[in-house]
């Protein structure tokens, strides 16, 4: 079993928990899956993240690709709230867009299948 | 969050990473060629450690001498770094500290016998998941820790002639099916907190199937093959190879100097990778460092270097990639060293050198919650290690990484109950 969508879940679960841990009290998210991909939104209301925290933010996400490491590390993802696995969710994800609009962050996540 | 760092290094390109990890195996060749021609019994000595139950603790270098013992871990060595340039791999600090795990357990308990089955049952898996092979390449290197019940069932007298082969085949074919899985799985008892996780699930699977076999009235029998004698050649070896590391890495990263401190900003908790986060140059001079610090406690102790202290060392060089350095392996090595000298143990004996050595497993509670904490668990993980041998009969080599799981399991929920805030 390849658990798909638990996979889903748990990149969803490590963000958010990150975001109200360190960012926010509020927080939407929306998840689209189709067959060759998944896209995850996430809104982060009134974020006090600066742009050198959003950079690093896309730095830390937009890695490589790496199957080895989502398949031995996936099940670490969410799973802890004193760090954060962002290492793995860069592996498991294939691209993910940062932006700061109007006070809030938006977070645009692809996971290809 | 792990924060990247903006390292100014040369760009290196993943075949040139695979030819620095290349020079390992090679140099072990040509050491173990020349030390073949002075012994004059390669062949027998290849063939002693091909067909021993490989049950720890079987030092290769005493079953087969120094020659096929260093040849044997250039072979395994060299395949696998051939494996990892078919399926054309970024070396990353998972896919070093595995290759560096599996080159040191070729001293002591892996040959090209008893790893075979295990790679087959990954292959068998990756296709029934309809996924590639090099998805999974990297915990079918590390579940090579189980491969002495392969041996076991294949070389020992649990199951008759002429069935022994095959059965222990078709079971390692097994554990390679289900290592995948399995070590996912038991991620989440530890968090994360013990780097050798597939050692962690290896003692899991190693406690079943000893327990099994307990269960039809068959033991394991524990056996102590351990080379006892000078070591000053493979001293020099490794000294070399590891200042070798340092000055690649300051080649590659001209400023290491500098950046090398950053390092000790990260506790170390699995997923730590340090090529990503620091570049190459400096994860190879803290290969190198940790290389050069273990031959050095080593050789204070009065220990000597054989199958299992290699072992060892070549896992502590590999992490340096993948989550090790200094400032949180020192602490859990301090108190290992402590509950030692408490307990009247012999410092200088390969078994408590070893537990000092593997104990850095759990370098990120130390890294994490400090250096006291980080004594205590080593503390702690001396008085698991010694005892937990005896549950799985001596089929997990990776014996001190199932210690390392159970200590961090146990003690950082503790730590955690005693910490305010959200």
């Amino acid at each position: 079993m390849r658990h798909e969508v638990k996979k889903i879940c748990k990149i969803v679960d490590e963000l958010t928990t990150l975001l109200l841990k360190e960012d926010t009290d509020e927080v939407d998210f929306k998840i689209k899956k189709t067959d060759y991909e998944t896209i995850i939104y996430i809104t982060d209301y009134n974020t006090k993240y600066t742009p050198d925290h959003v950079e690093q933010l896309k730095q830390c996400l937009n890695v490589q690709r790496q199957h080895e490491v989502e398949e031995y590390y996936w099940q670490l993802v969410g799973e802890c709230d004193s760090d954060s696995e962002l290492t793995v969710i860069g592996a498991m994800i294939d691209s993910a867009e940062i932006e700061l609009k109007d006070g809030n962050l938006h977070l645009k996540i692809v996971r290809e299948k | 969050m792990l924060i990247k760092k903006n390292i100014d290094e040369k760009p290196i390109h993943k075949s040139e990473v695979k030819k620095i990890l290349f020079i390992f195996p090679m140099v072990f060749l040509i050491f173990g060629i020349v030390m073949s021609i002075i012994s004059t019994d390669f062949i027998d000595g290849f063939v002693r450690i091909s067909k021993s139950p490989t049950i720890l603790i079987t030092d290769f270098l005493e079953l087969g001498g120094i020659g096929p013992a260093f040849i044997n871990a250039a072979i395994i060595g060299l395949i696998n770094l051939f494996l990892l340039k078919k399926f054309k791999m970024k070396i990353n600090g998972l896919l070093i500290a595995a290759f560096m795990t599996l080159l040191g357990f070729s001293f002591f308990g892996k040959n090209l016998i008893n790893i075979v089955p295990l790679y087959i049952g990954g292959y068998l898996y990756a296709k029934q998941q309809k996924i590639h092979m090099r998805d999974v390449i990297v915990i079918i290197m590390f579940s090579t820790g189980l491969s002495p019940i392969i041996s076991e069932l294949m070389f020992s007298s649990i199951i008759a002639e002429p069935y022994n082969i095959i059965f222990g085949f078709l079971v390692g074919i097994l554990i390679g099916y289900v290592i995948g899985p399995l070590s996912a799985h038991m991620l989440k008892f530890h968090e994360g907190y013990n780097l050798y996780n597939v050692g962690f699930t290896a003692g899991i699977v190693g406690t079943v199937f000893t327990s099994v076999l307990r269960a039809l009235d068959k033991e394991v029998e524990p056996v102590r093959i351990l080379y006892e004698r000078g070591d000053l050649h493979i001293k020099i070896l490794l000294t070399g190879l590891f200042l070798s590391l340092v000055i690649i890495g300051f080649w590659v990263n001209k400023n290491t100097l500098k950046d090398y401190k950053n390092i000790f900003t990260y506790s170390g908790r699995t997923v730590t990778d340090f090529t990503y986060l620091l570049g190459y140059g400096v994860t190879f001079v803290n290969m190198g460092i940790m290389g050069l610090l273990s031959v050095a406690l080593v050789t204070i102790l009065g220990g000597i270097l054989n199958g299992p202290v290699l072992a060892a060392i070549f896992t502590i060089v590999g992490f340096g990639a993948f989550g090790k350095h200094p400032k949180n392996t020192i602490p859990v090595m301090l108190g290992v060293i402590i509950a030692a000298v408490y307990l009247g143990l012999d410092l200088s004996s390969t078994g408590i050198i070893i537990s000092i050595l593997f104990a850095t497993t759990i370098a990120p509670i130390a890294g994490t919650h400090g250096p006291i904490i980080g004594i205590v668990a080593g503390m702690l993980h001396l008085a698991v290690v010694t005892n937990i041998g005896i549950v799985h009969g001596g089929i997990n080599l990776y014996n001190n990484g199932f210690s390392g799981g159970l200590v961090a399991g146990f003690l950082v929920p503790i730590i955690d109950a005693f910490k305010k805030g959200d």
